[in-house]
């Protein structure tokens, strides 16, 4: 199979966008948090100024090869996700290296940042890293089932795992969306993606706040350069999938950047308005409120 | 009138659950052994009337029986056989759990059968 | 040829002969004695090969000169010669035993034993009632004399019973013979069963029951055997073993003449008799801690069994004599040989067996005595069970089928478990002061011939049923000499044997591998190349490593065997080899007895319902090949499924039949837990495929069979999964995640279309190559650090880079991220879940898939990341050996996630002779499906290509980074300085534990536990019966008569 190597720069393309869009978005998701709280919040260039402060930074240490490795794990998760998904539908420019794979490939992928992470902060030694990332694992297991049970009622609805082919059956105006086509899958994933944004009331396990706790603990300089810069793709790329799977995906850059926000308000209108869960919660709240969804979505579909 | 036979055999019987009856209603190994000779005799009581036949002579062929007649005149020499050998049978057995008991009177100083019973379960 | 009457006229004579010597020559005595019996074996020797050789009709001998009814006449036909055989045989060996004994005792000893002898065969050979009271009688005497031979004082008590009952006996029978002659007018076993006036008359009928239930009560039947009991528990073990071998086999020899008097309602009298006699017997045999008294039980237990057999007769036909034979000369052999044993160990306790290991050659007798008695091939009881089952599966007797199996399994257990305590166990102190060789065993050359003959005779009988069965012998098949050829080479250094091990298992192979089809041939390459590439770590071991290659190799010779199978016949003896030798296997960890004799009971309870499956299938057929499974039509055939998947789930580890596994894998060797997860749990997969394959799916009462192991295998692969997360013990996280992946990989069968079946494959592939080498890598670990508990580790990836690279690899590969294989598997997962009409199990599936992250995650973590122990401190990279296949299995773990096609398009493309619709399509590198598509190249040159950039990046911006000890992290102010608080590893997942841990509740466990301890207190509460008071034997004889009495009235 001949490779066309235009698709190098494109998706080089797709990346550059969506990394501004992320940075500036995140800062202006922190605004609007800092707002609700009465708070007034950071410029919306901060991103940039920490990012290029972190890269600056002398000081460095290292607790052994795969503490080094764990951010570039991490990072070439948040990419790899973005590139394996297309992110505008009918663009052959922005459909970025969607040939590698389906949608199963990018369900996959999402884990492939998680465990380098986790794995480099292990070798920190740090404990509360692992406690961080024991309570994440715990966490994700039952917050990724609902997420997982809707992606599958949307398979079975359109007996296909391509993700192009799930976006075009969607092109025929917002009614086609699976929103509303299929509701119960978009809720069951809807609720699941709360709990995947690391956002109130499922944020212990980074739990910013209190103490430093969770894989950020011990990274720093480069390293969290390196991380941040995931923290603005990675979002983004799931959203990308949430997009394309449930709300008719995006033809065109300015209904992505749309799309995505509000995608991305559902969580922090969510976040902004409720205390924090134990994990012990969160795991009962999933399987109790989300679960359900999920499963009566893959019956009835 | 009743047949000599049977009223053997009925002694015969009677005997037996006599017997059995001591055997299983006394804990003394002498009793026991005594019960079971009882028995015994009740069994070959019964073995001997089963074999009888009226008005005919004991199966041994001499003067008074030759032999060409014998087969109308004498009674039936299986069961007496049959007696014979379960008598000496019954010795043998008795014999030896009189042995037993000896010995087991030897290693206990008793002779009840309740007492001889660690080896169980 | 000498006439069978000169087997009497020896011993009578020879016992005369004693009498008349003087009391002083005991050497003569003694030496007269052996001749005497040794030339009895001869005589019955000559008629053996007579009947053996020529096609000799049975002889009569007719002692008075004329024939019955008028004299009492013998007959020596095959199964009498054969019987006189094994009396004579068993008498000389005990003689030889009883050297010491009979030399201090003098001649009436001797006379005493020779008449004993003389009054078995007396039984067996003579056709004359009333003989045959008198024979009973000489042997009821001499039994008494015999008893007290031993040295026990307890075993004058256990005489006196014997004589109650056997006077009570007495009355019954010569009652019983007088009026059976009244009526008939005969005395000759054949006429009166000729006679029609007996059982038309009443006095008739009742003489019949009188003789038989006087016969059958000699028998020792439950419960009238009390007194039994007593005697084995205290007579002299010589005498033991006459009792159980030559005894029983005498007396069911009659009882088998004797029983055509009493006409065909006889039949299910006896065999009622016989199965509730075997089923209790071993009930009461539990819960006893005597050897030889559990030996007693056990052999009641196995004379019912062939009472059984004898009432079931007129279903058997001619495979008759084969199968009552066959279990009658493997309880004589191996009780024999057991007493024997039992004689020269000196405590009584069962754990004092474990003396036995100063001996290989006694524990090596020891074992195959117990296989023999449980009937595990290549024994007689094998072919003999297999016989029955099919036969009586024929006649749709079932329930009988059924009784007779869970009685086996009971036995089983307390055998193995007995065989445990002898490999694990220390014996108890015998003595004060210092353990010395051989101390506790008391042996000689006169012990141990006798012993030795039993040995010999146990596989000199097996290879004979071998030969008899028509199905091709055991014995021969070249897989299973090559293991047993390990045991003669045992001697060898231990790294000469593993040469020989590999070469052997790899040569096979590529002389074999064009005979399989792809399917196969995967199992093949698994059990052959697989088993090979696992050896290797075993050069490690050094020394003789006694017992290991045997066994090893006999679990493979099994695995080899089955996939060869062709006919339902070679897969069942094939999966009783594995199962056998995986079990001496996993019986060497240190730790691992009661997981052993857990993974035993049910592995065997897992064959018996195959054996029950197979038999209900075939219908009484002779052969019954697997495809013929096909043919099997309705209403059997969701009963055969059923029982087949029962039994391939005990093998798989399905949940409820999973308790065994995690013990099992856990405390095993750190090279055999690899075997027994990686490859024999594949078994049970192929057991599945071969079942789906031929029967396909299956509806009982309206419910879609494969439906239900949809749902076993998808909360195997839940419970599994949740399981692992829990556990503190490396091995026994790995353990618990491989009942998850069999689970998976059952739910891919079960989904019975195209891409579940690849998705099934491509599961056994996997699990096997990262489960071995993960358990490689924990071993290597584990055997560095002295502990597998996670929490007692930590830190350790710099110390050993290598078992670190190989868990990573293999964790990657099992959570299924991309790009390593385990991605292939998920994907052709959603694939095959997306064609299936399957709802429901899904989620429960999807549940399952994330948990594995958190106890790989927690594998890797605690061990090798976190903070390194002050005691690991020095600690070294695993051994050369260990390490060699792990990176051998990181190489084919690479090559596989880019080439898949490599192996799976072979496969599938050979499924499409099974399910046609739904393969893939292999266009160039991309794999495509209907419903999506996947390019494991590019997705490897991708992530590779953005990791690097990214890597270079980071090398770039973050060159001067330096290296820093340990402690220099920053931890709420303070400066941490010992690992141990500030390692995170104890009880990992704590707040999960919370959440969820209710759904580790040991349900399985306590329900199986339940079951044992059900069965134990059964068995003790119902022995209590047996109060040890002659008087009350008596009572339960009668009570026995009278109860048979009104239930054939009844019936």
């Amino acid at each position: 199979m001949p490779f066309d190597w235009m698709k190098i720069p494109y998706a080089l393309l797709t990346l550059f966008i969506v990394f501004n869009f992320g940075m500036l978005l995140n800062a202006l998701i922190q605004k609007i948090g800092a707002r609700v709280g009465r708070r007034y919040g950071v410029p919306i260039w901060q991103n940039y100024a920490d990012l290029i402060k972190n890269y600056g930074l002398r000081s460095s240490i290292t607790h052994g090869v795969m503490y080094y490795l764990g951010p570039v794990f991490r990072l070439t998760g948040g990419v790899g996700l973005l590139l394996f998904v297309p992110t505008i539908y009918g663009s052959e420019m922005f459909s970025n290296l969607s040939f590698a794979g389906d949608l199963i490939l990018a369900l996959y992928f999402v884990f492939f940042g998680t465990l380098g992470m986790a794995l480099g902060a292990g070798e920190s030694g740090h404990p509360n890293a692992a406690i961080g990332i024991t309570r994440g694992l715990s966490q994700v297991t039952a917050a990724e089932l609902p997420f997982a049970l809707a992606v599958f009622s949307v398979a079975l609805q359109y007996q296909t795992f391509s993700i192009t082919d799930i976006v075009a059956v969607q092109q025929a105006g917002f009614t086609s969306w699976t929103l509303f086509t299929n509701p119960l899958a978009v809720a069951a994933a809807m609720l699941s993606f709360l709990g995947s944004m690391m956002r109130p009331p499922f944020d212990v396990v980074l739990a910013p706040q209190e103490i430093p706790i969770g894989p950020p603990t011990e990274y720093h300089s480069s390293y969290l350069a390196l991380m941040q810069t995931n923290r603005a793709i990675f979002p983004i790329a799931k959203i990308v999938l949430y997009m394309s799977l449930f709300f008719g995906g995006a033809a065109s850059w300015p209904v992505f950047f749309l799309k995505v926000f509000a995608i991305y308000m559902v969580s922090v209108l969510v976040g902004v308005a409720f205390p924090r869960f134990r994990v012990e919660q969160s795991i009962r709240w999933f399987l109790i409120w989300a679960v359900p969804l999920g499963v009566l979505s893959i019956v009835l579909v | 009138m009743v047949d000599i036979s049977l009223i053997a055999m009925a002694t015969g019987f009677v005997l037996i659950l006599i017997g059995l009856y001591g055997a299983l209603t006394n804990g003394n190994l002498l009793r026991m052994i005594v019960a079971f000779t009882v028995a015994d005799a009740g069994v070959n009581l019964v073995l001997v009337s089963v074999g009888y036949m009226r008005g005919r002579t004991a199966p041994i062929l001499d003067s008074a029986v030759p032999a060409a007649e014998a087969v109308a005149r004498i009674i039936d020499p299986v069961p007496q056989a049959l007696v014979l050998t379960a008598i000496v049978i019954g010795l043998g057995v008795t014999a030896l759990m009189l042995a037993y008991a000896y010995r087991l009177y030897e290693a206990k100083g008793t002779l009840d059968i309740a007492k001889f019973s660690e080896l169980k379960w | 040829m000498v006439s069978a009457l000169y087997i009497l006229a020896a011993a009578l004579g020879a016992a005369f002969l004693l009498g008349l010597l003087r009391e002083e020559r005991r050497g003569l005595a003694y030496g007269l004695t052996l001749a005497a019996l040794g030339f009895m074996t001869w005589v019955s020797a000559t008629w053996v090969w007579a009947f053996a050789t020529t096609a000799l009709p049975p002889v009569e001998i007719f002692t008075a000169g004329t024939p019955p009814p008028f004299a009492i006449n013998l007959r020596m036909g095959m199964g009498e010669a054969a019987l006189t055989l094994l009396v004579n045989l068993v008498g000389l060996a005990s003689a030889l035993y009883l050297k010491e004994t009979l030399l201090q005792l003098g001649r009436r000893a001797m006379a005493v034993l020779l008449i004993a002898i003389m009054a078995l065969a007396g039984l067996i050979l003579t056709r004359d009632l009333f003989n045959l009271f008198v024979f009973m009688e000489l042997m009821a005497i001499s039994t008494a004399g015999l008893i007290l031979l031993s040295a026990d004082s307890r075993a004058l008590g256990a005489g006196f019973k014997y004589l109650i009952v056997s006077q009570v006996v007495s009355v019954l029978l010569l009652i019983g013979i007088i009026f059976a002659y009244h009526v008939t007018g005969t005395l000759n076993i054949d006429g009166m069963a000729q006679a029609p006036a007996l059982l038309a008359t009443g006095i008739g009928a009742i003489a019949a029951f009188l003789i038989l239930i006087a016969l059958i009560a000699e028998l020792k039947p439950f419960p009238a055997n009390g007194w039994a009991l007593d005697i084995y528990e205290s007579a002299h073990p010589a005498y033991g073993a006459i009792f159980s071998a030559a005894s029983g086999a005498a007396v069911i020899f009659a009882v088998d003449k004797v029983l055509p008097i009493g006409g065909a309602a006889w039949l299910p009298v006896a065999t009622g008799v016989g199965i509730a006699t075997f089923l209790f017997s071993n009930l009461l045999a539990l819960p006893q801690t005597n050897d030889r008294r559990l030996l007693g039980y056990s052999s009641v237990g196995q004379i019912g069994l062939v009472l059984a057999v004898v009432g079931q007769r007129d279903v058997l036909g001619e495979a008759y004599g084969f199968i009552a034979f066959g279990l009658l000369v493997s309880n004589a052999v191996a009780k024999a040989g057991l007493f024997w044993l039992s004689g020269t160990i000196e405590q009584r306790g069962l754990t004092a067996w474990a003396v036995l290991r100063q001996r290989p050659l006694a524990l090596f007798a020891f074992v195959t005595f117990l296989c023999v008695l449980v009937g595990l091939p290549p024994f007689p009881g094998f072919y003999a069970k297999w016989e029955l089952a099919r036969l009586l599966a024929g006649e749709g007797r079932m329930a009988l089928l059924a009784a007779i199996l869970l009685g086996t399994l009971i036995e089983a257990g307390y055998l193995f478990r007995w065989f445990g305590y002898a490999i694990k166990r220390e014996p108890e102190a015998a003595a004060e002061g210092p353990r010395m060789q051989g101390a506790g065993l008391a042996t000689g050359w006169n012990r141990a011939l006798p012993i030795a003959a039993a040995l010999v005779a146990a596989w000199g009988l097996g290879f004979l049923w071998g030969d008899l069965s028509g199905r091709g012998n055991l014995l021969l098949a070249l897989p299973l000499l090559f293991a047993l050829a390990f045991l003669v080479l045992d001697w060898l250094p231990a790294w000469v044997k593993n040469t020989l091990a590999i070469g052997g298992l790899t040569g096979f192979f590529l002389l074999t591998w064009q005979e399989y089809d792809p399917l196969r041939l995967i199992f093949a390459a698994i059990f052959l190349i697989g088993g090979s590439v696992i050896l290797l770590a075993s050069y490690e071991t050094k020394g003789r490593r006694i017992g290991f290659y045997p066994s090893a190799m006999l679990m493979y010779a099994g695995l080899v065997m089955l996939i060869r199978a062709t006919d339902a016949f070679g897969f069942f003896a094939a999966w009783e080899l594995l199962t056998l030798g995986s079990y001496f296997l996993i019986l060497r960890g240190k730790h691992s007895e009661p997981h052993a004799l857990s993974y035993i009971l049910f592995s065997l309870g897992g064959a018996f319902a195959i054996l029950a499956g197979f038999a209900l299938a075939g219908q009484g057929a002779v052969h019954l090949p697997l495809d013929g499974l096909a043919k099997v039509a309705e209403p059997l055939a969701p009963w055969v499924f059923v029982l087949l998947a029962l039994g391939f789930m005990t093998k798989t580890a399905s949940v409820g039949v999973h308790i065994w596994l995690p013990g099992a894998h856990a405390e095993a060797e750190t090279d055999v837990s690899p075997m027994v997860s990686g490859i024999l749990l594949k078994a049970g997969l192929y057991g599945f495929l071969v079942l789906l394959m031929s029967m396909g799916s299956q509806r009982l009462h309206g419910v879609e069979l494969t439906h239900v192991l949809l749902w076993i295998g998808a909360l195997s692969a839940l419970v599994g999964n949740l399981m692992a997360v829990f556990q503190e013990d490396a091995k026994r996280l790995l353990a618990y995640s491989s009942i998850g992946q069999m689970g998976y990989a059952l739910f891919g069968l079960a989904l019975m279309n195209h891409l579940g079946w690849l998705m099934a494959i491509m599961f056994i592939i996997n699990h096997y190559v990262y489960k071995s080498m993960l358990f490689l890598s924990v071993g290597g670990v584990a055997k560095r650090t002295g502990t597998r508990d996670m929490y007692r580790m930590g830190g350790l990836v710099k110390l050993m880079p290598l078992s670190f690279i190989a868990v990573l690899i293999g964790i990657i590969a099992i959570s299924g991220v991309p790009p390593l294989s385990g991605f292939g598997g998920r994907w052709i997962t959603y694939n095959a879940l997306l064609d299936s009409e399957v709802r429901l199990p899904i989620v429960i599936l999807f549940l399952a898939g994330p948990i594995a992250f958190l106890y790989l995650f927690r594998l890797i973590h605690t061990v090798f990341l976190g903070q390194l122990k002050d005691e690991h401190r020095r600690i070294k990279e695993a051994p050369f050996w260990i390490v060699l296949p792990q990176m051998i299995y990181v190489a084919v773990l690479l090559v596989v996630a880019v080439v898949p096609g490599l192996v799976l398009r072979h496969v599938d493309n050979y499924l499409d002779r099974f399910f046609p619709q739904g393969g893939l399509e292999w266009t160039g590198t991309v794999i495509s499906s209907n419903y999506g598509y996947w390019n494991p190249i590019s997705i490897m040159v991708i992530v590779g290509v953005i990791f690097a950039t990214l890597f270079a990046w980071l090398l770039f911006v973050n060159r001067r980074a330096q290296p820093v000890k340990q402690f220099n992290i920053v931890f709420s102010g303070e400066r941490p300085f010992r690992p141990e608080t500030t390692h995170f590893a104890w009880n990992f997942f704590a707040p999960y534990r919370k959440a969820l841990g209710f759904l580790t509740t040991p349900l399985a466990t306590r329900f199986w536990e339940g079951i044992t301890d059900l069965l134990h207190n059964a068995g003790d509460l119902v022995r209590r019966l047996y109060t040890g008071n002659g008087q009350t034997y008596a009572y339960h004889l009668l009570a026995f008569v009278v109860a048979v009495y009104l239930i054939r009235l009844g019936a």
